[in-house]
């Protein structure tokens, strides 16, 4: 899973850029988890709000 | 009491809170992305080059070494490999001189617009060919056709020959047009396309050694 950096210049991005979709993985994940807590926080709002 | 069905899928506020989390984040990760770039980009020194400080965009004094092209098998593509120190025009030019002489030469290859047929860093047209790696062309080195044409000995010569009298020079591609070069203007512009060519591009153009040896194998190299 973790393998040797290969770039040039060492960089976060292209840490996380070293094997196929990684990137993209990396970053829908980070951008998809707080959605889930939107999504309980407002049900949560909504449910107490009626 | 009892908790009520509420539907969050039709709630305006949540999708109001989507979206302003997605492109907030989007909008940071973008900015960050643009420094991170500008890091990788930057052009390195001369000291750099001295201390053999691996950059991306090495300085102007790389135009003072041999550069060479190698596969990397660790990062499965063509590197620049900078060597020995190698006489450019017969000396070794200073950092401010080099500075200079690229200088000159990006601002004449903007002025005569080598885009307009040829590829720099991809950018550019294939109408004539990719220029990103030209000075590692075997066609102009010691026994290519290129040089042995000018009647030059080495890289350099031969390249700033060409440039000022491409029409006397025709060959089996596409004849490049007289642009009216100055002498001063080819050193400029050969010591851009050396310099460019030690830029390291992730391996861009791809397949470069393979159409090496396909002109050593008697193939041709144009593109």
């Amino acid at each position: 899973m973790f393998e040797a950096f290969t770039d040039v210049n060492h960089s976060f991005f292209g840490f996380l850029n070293q094997g196929p979709l990684t990137l993209t993985i990396f970053l829908h994940t980070i951008i998809i988890l707080p959605m889930f807590w939107i999504y309980f926080s407002e049900k949560k709002r909504l449910e107490n709000e009626q | 009491m009892a908790k009520k069905n509420v539907s969050v899928w039709t709630s305006v506020p949540f999708w109001r809170r989507s979206a302003a989390w997605v492109t907030g984040f989007a909008t940071i990760l973008l900015i960050w992305l643009s420094f991170d770039t500008l890091g990788q980009i930057s052009m390195g020194t001369d000291a750099d080059l001295k201390n053999g400080v691996d950059k991306r965009v090495p300085g102007p004094t790389v135009i003072n070494y041999h550069i060479d092209y190698k596969m990397s098998k660790k990062r499965g593509h063509e590197v620049p490999v900078i060597g020995e120190k190698q006489l450019f025009f017969g000396k070794e030019w200073s950092e401010k001189d080099a500075a200079a002489l690229l200088r000159l030469g990006k601002l004449t290859e903007q002025a005569k617009n080598c885009m307009d047929c040829h590829t720099l860093l991809g950018n550019g047209a294939y109408y004539a060919p990719d220029l990103t790696k030209a000075w590692l062309d075997p066609a102009w080195q010691k026994g290519g056709p290129m040089q042995g044409m000018t009647g030059k000995n080495t890289v350099e010569e031969a390249m700033a020959e060409f440039l000022q009298h491409p029409s006397q020079y025709p060959t089996h591609a596409r004849m490049m047009p007289n642009l009216g070069i100055t002498a001063q203007e080819a050193k400029g512009l050969v010591a851009f396309l050396k310099h460019m060519s030690s830029i390291d591009t992730n391996g861009f153009p791809r397949n470069f050694s393979k159409t090496v040896d396909q002109f050593k194998a008697g193939g041709t190299n144009a593109h």
